[in-house]
Parts: C-alpha cells; structure tokens; sequence
C-alpha cells in the first residue's frame, strides 16, 4: 500500500517535472542528452574529402586527414587537421584545443616557412579554407557554446525528430542562431539551418548516409552546407572512420603540427 | 664523406623498404621585369628569367622514425651566383615518447614579426633567392627537443657554418659587386660548432619563447678585400657572436600583439664612414681587427589588427604595424633597420583559390627612405599557383640601399606543383 502511493507519488511528481520543464530546459536536456551518447569514443581518424561548389557548378576538391581526441572531464575535445591537397597545400595543419566555458586554442602550421601560427579566436567566423563552412561549423560542438530553445517535433526525411533552437554564447560567433532537427530515436542532427548576424537564413546543412560504428557511434558519411546567399555549396565526403587507434595527447601538441605528414 | 651519407640515406628511401615513399615536387618559372636600367649593376637588362626544382621525399621507418630529403635547385638566366644547388633538408627524425631527435641538415623557424626576422638564427639565408631573407639554406644540426608540461625545450648543436649567399655582379639587385670568400673570427672557421637553445610556452593567449645562441654570425659584416686593387671584391666576415633573443605575442579581439627582440655580443661594429652605395673599408685578414666587438640591441615590436569578413563579405582585411629598432642607429650595418617603421594591409579573399596578397610601405623616420612592396598568391590550377611581387626603391643619397634606385621590379612566379 505505502508502496503503491510512492510510486504513485513518484509518477505524479515525474510529470509535474515534465509540464513544468520550460522550452530551455528541453532544448538543453535534447543537447544533453545528444552529447552523452557521442560519449566515449576515446579517439578516431578519418579521411575527408571537401568539394566547394561555386554557383556555376565548378567543383574544387581538397583532401585532407582528420584525427580526433576525445576530452576528459572539463576539457573539450582535440582535433588535428592535415591537408593533403591542394597540392600547395600539402602539409598545411591545423591544431584545435575545443574549451567548454572560453574560446579555443586554434594554431595553424605553414610547412614552407615550418612556422605555427596562432589563429585569432575572433577568425572563428571566418569561411574555413574557402568553404561554405565557418571555423566554428567544423570544431567541436560542446554542450556549452550554445543556449537552447525546444521550438516542436517534426518529421524531418522520414524519422521523427525535435527541432531545436541554439544561440551561440561566443560573442565572436557568426550566427544570431541556429535551428537543428534531431532525430528522436538516435539523437543525431540530421539539419541544420544558420541565422547570419542580420538574423536572415544565410546556410543549411544537411547530415546524410549516417553509419553506425562500434555499435554506439553514429557518424554521417556526407555533410552538404549550402549558402542560400550566394547560391554556393560545400561537400564533406568521409571515408575510412577508425575509432579507437591509441591516439594520445602527444599528438596534439604545438610540436606535434610540425611533424604532421 | 658527404655524398656517401647522401648516398646511403637514398638507400634507405629505395622502394625496398616496406613503408610508402612520399614525393612530392615542385617547379617554379619566374619572370622579373625591372622598369629602369641599372646604374649600378653590369647587368642592364630588364628582363630575367628563372627555373627553379625542389623536391620532398619522405618516407616513414620502423619505431617512429623518418627521412626527409628536401634538394634544391635554381637556374638564373643572368645572375652565375644564383643559379646554385642547395640541400634544403636532408634529416633523420625520431620520436620517442619523453623526447625528440633529429640529426641531419635540417632548417628551424623562429620568430612572430613580419616585417624583420632578428631572433631567427639557426638557418642561414639564401639571399640570392629573396630580398625577404626568408629563404634558408639547410643546417647541418643535430636537435634534441623536449614536450614537458612546463613547456618546450629545443637544444642545438651545429657542427657546420653556411656562408650567406650573395646575388653576383651580373644580378640585377647585386649593384655590381663582387664578393670574395667569407673569413671567420674563429680559427676552426666554418667548423666552428655553434650551439643552441630555446624555451617556449603559453598562457591562454600569451606565447613566449627565449633563445640562446652561441657561435659563428649568420650575418656578415660586409668589407672591402682590396688585396687585389685591380678587383677589389666585398668580403663578408663571420664573427664569433652570443645572441639573446626574446620572442612574445599575445592575442587579444582582433589583435596580435607582436614583440621580437635580440642582444647580441660580438658583432664588429663598422662606425666607419660609409660613402654612398659603398662599404667600410677592411684589408683582408689582420685589420679586421679594426672592427670592435660591440654589444647592441635591436628589435621589431608591432601589432596586426584583423577584421573578419569586411563589409558583409567573406574577405579579411588585416593591418601590421611595427617598429624596427637597432641601437646601433648610424653605426648599424647595412642590412639593418635601425628607425622604420611598417605600415602594411594583408588581405585574404578567402575564395576556392586561397587568393591572399599583403602590400606595405618600410618608411625610415629619420633619413625619409621608403620602399613599397606587394606581395600576393593566387591558384590557378588545381596543381598550379601564381605568385605575384612588386618592389619600389625610395632611398636617399646618402643610404647604404641607395645602389637599389633604379631596381624597382615585378616579379611573376608560375608553380607547378607534380
């Protein structure tokens, strides 16, 4: 009997919670709970292929290698970027310490003067290598960076998903918002639609061919962002995803972007 | 010896070893078009062509371990001096969990500023091959480099002297001149074995390094060989220095802080009376003992402001500004800036072509010398980039620089990348 009225009292008390928990809370909690099951992927490489389409049409591929290390605790992830082409570009690397609370640390190596550059956390808005994506589109998307606003579930290619509304905390970010559509049973963001400064859609992208790796990690095998603006487009094609290769922080150092190869 | 270690490191690479030989080459065509006949030069045309090949072959080895063959090779179409052959990297590299190491001919950056590069001194300059001083010769070295959670800690031990290249009698940008070999202070001569350190770190946004070197000048001190009076030809002196170099930036907003500094002991100082477009005056071997060692401090400090995406579009538009110091002032030599100052925008079109170009003007505040410079890259194949350099010469009569008055040029280099 005591019994039945705590669960009772459990149950009632659990959706009090529910109709009580603001759109923040919810967009957060969706936030949340996306990044806990990206959780414990340790580290992982990946080629990656990026095509910029110009409005014409006119592809310009670039191939480049990325390795990542999970952060612990309160740190943010690491990620070392290589390029392979184009051809004079061969070597280029680029080192990123993502934080949670501050800006990150982002260095850049030009091998042909094997001098390491610290890139201004202000570049953040800056088209990444010529693409249609930003700094801030390809670094790690902690928790953190944004606020959150649950807006209404919807049917988005097929699965159903929330969408939701994140305002970048960074004052240096290019966007006023962004609006992502994540889907309900795995909790990956399947659309992403970028508010420029002046509050108009500027970019969409879209995240496809999602595979499932280690049985826990999903990973998207294309990522198209399209500028609505000035009709121009960029492809991510990723080949290869290896989780788990014994990457250390040692090879995420100042030091470590001269000896990229 | 030396070709024997060349040979046995080829060896090595040969595609019978297990791991992947990567190459990668590049073939530079450059056209220079001066808009004056040279007054001083022996060479007055306006017009001089260039090839240039480098290579990279890299291959991995077992243990963490790689060879790196970088050669290099130019031909000039006037300038005998410049046509030259150069192994711009030739070293074994290993890394082991608490350090690293490399032996072999090797080249090594050091410094944050863009108008000057005092602190940066392990490499020698190829100066035939830029007015920039950013091309280098390769060192031979043997680098130990320690990653420890207060910091890095590079150490260097450099058994081999480079003499600084010269542009010859019949390059443009030569005046005319010719130079002799180099002499040393030290009586091991280019065998002297130099050493050096440097620590480097940051906090947050703050990066600073400090360095340390001991031997033979990379620069030389430039005088006058008249044992032979029929043809007397400039010859450059290697004396023994200690070089104390700071190097600090701080980012902060759109800014770059920039502060590079150097304290260097032993230099000859030349406070002998400079007539226009010449140099002191040394007799070969014993009166170098003219010159005094003198201890002197110079340096650029400076900032570059960045803004992201002007007006609405996707290019970034950044201003540098520094101040080149030499404590030195009339008695510094002729290569350095003792009262300039930079005033330059850099521009970067963030477009598919990586179009970047930076244009600026060094203005000496006090003998109202200036020189403009342009500097711009673009791709225009997928393997192929164009590059694109522009000088004008503004020195007064009485500047050591006043040789370049009639040099002012366009320079066109087409890269072919295979």
């Amino acid at each position: 009997m005591i019994k039945t009225i705590l669960v009772a009292a459990v149950f009632a008390l659990g959706s009090v919670t529910t109709l009580a928990q603001t759109s923040q809370e919810k967009g957060l909690a969706i936030a949340v709970e996306a990044d806990k099951r990206g959780e414990g992927f340790g580290d992982s490489q990946v080629e990656l292929k990026m095509v910029l389409v110009d409005s014409k049409g006119t592809e310009s591929p670039r191939d480049m290698r990325v390795k990542s290390l999970e952060g612990l605790g309160e740190e943010g992830d690491k990620s070392l970027m290589i390029f392979d082409t184009p051809i004079d570009q061969k070597g280029v690397a680029m080192l990123t310490y993502t934080h949670k609370e501050k800006s990150d640390d982002q260095w850049l190596y030009l091998p042909a003067l094997k001098r390491v550059k610290k890139i201004s956390s202000k570049n953040k808005s800056g088209p990444f290598v010529g693409s249609e994506f930003a700094f801030e589109d390809i670094s790690s998307q902690e928790v953190e960076k944004y606020t959150y606003n649950y807006l209404r579930d919807e049917t988005f290619d097929g699965k159903d998903c929330f969408v939701v509304e994140r305002f970048p905390t960074d004052k240096y970010s290019g966007y006023t918002k962004q609006v992502a559509w994540i889907d309900k049973a795995e909790y990956r963001a399947l659309k992403i639609d970028f508010y420029d400064r002046k509050k108009s859609l500027l970019k969409t992208l879209e995240n496809k061919d999602y595979k499932l790796y280690l049985d826990k990690f999903w990973r998207p095998a294309l990522s198209v962002m399209q500028n609505h603006q000035t009709g121009k487009g960029t492809r991510l094609e990723y080949k290869g995803y290896e989780f788990k290769v014994g990457l250390n922080d040692k090879e995420f150092t100042k030091n470590s972007l001269k000896r990229a190869k | 010896m030396k070709r024997f270690s060349i040979l046995s490191l080829l060896a090595l690479m040969s595609p019978l070893s297990q791991a992947e030989l990567s190459v990668t080459s590049q073939l530079d065509y450059e056209a220079t078009g001066y808009f004056a006949d040279s007054k001083a030069s022996t060479n007055d045309t306006r017009l001089n062509q260039s090839l240039a090949f480098r290579t990279e072959l890299y291959k991995e080895l077992e243990g963490d371990q790689s060879i790196t063959f970088k050669p290099f090779f130019r031909l000039d179409e006037n300038d005998d001096e410049r046509t030259h052959f150069d192994v711009r990297e030739l070293i074994w590299h290993k890394v082991a969990d608490e350090y690293e190491l490399k032996a072999g001919i090797g080249k090594v950056f050091w410094g944050v500023t863009e108008s000057q590069h005092l602190v940066d001194i392990i490499n020698q300059t190829d100066a035939v091959e830029s007015l920039d001083g950013e091309e280098k010769l390769g060192q031979p070295m043997v680098q130990l480099l320690l990653e420890r959670d207060w910091g890095n800690l590079d150490l260097f031990v450099m058994p081999y002297h480079r003499e600084r290249t010269f542009v010859g009698k019949d390059g443009r940008l030569g005046a005319g001149q010719e130079y002799a070999d180099g002499i040393y202070e030290s009586s091991d001569e280019e065998k002297h074995v130099d050493i050096a350190a440097r620590f480097y770190t940051y906090i947050d946004e703050f990066e600073y390094a400090v360095s340390l070197f001991h031997g033979t000048s990379r620069e030389a001190s430039l005088g006058l060989d008249v044992s032979n009076q029929f043809n007397p030809k400039i010859l450059p002196y290697y004396a023994q220095i200690t070089q104390l170099g700071l190097e600090m930036q701080y980012l902060n907003e759109g800014w770059a802080w920039k502060f590079e500094g150097v304290l260097r002991d032993g230099m000859p100082s030349s406070d002998m009376s400079t007539p226009a477009g010449q140099f002191p005056v040394f007799f070969n071997g014993s009166a170098l003992a003219l010159a005094d060692d003198d201890q002197y401090f110079a340096s650029t400090a400076g900032f570059e402001y960045t803004q992201v995406g002007i007006l609405d579009t996707r290019i970034d538009l950044g201003w540098v500004v520094e101040h080149l110091f030499d404590s030195r002032q009339e008695d510094a030599s002729a290569a350095a800036f003792e009262h300039d100052v930079l005033l330059a925008t850099r521009w970067a079109a963030n477009d598919a072509a990586s179009s970047t170009l930076l244009a600026g003007v060094l203005v000496d505040y006090e003998y109202g010398d200036y020189s403009l410079s342009v500097e711009g890259d673009t791709r225009v194949l997928n393997n192929m980039t164009l590059s694109v350099e522009a000088r004008v010469f503004a020195p007064q009569e009485d500047n050591p620089l006043w040789g370049f008055r009639n040099e002012d040029f366009i320079k066109l280099t087409l890269s072919y990348y295979l």
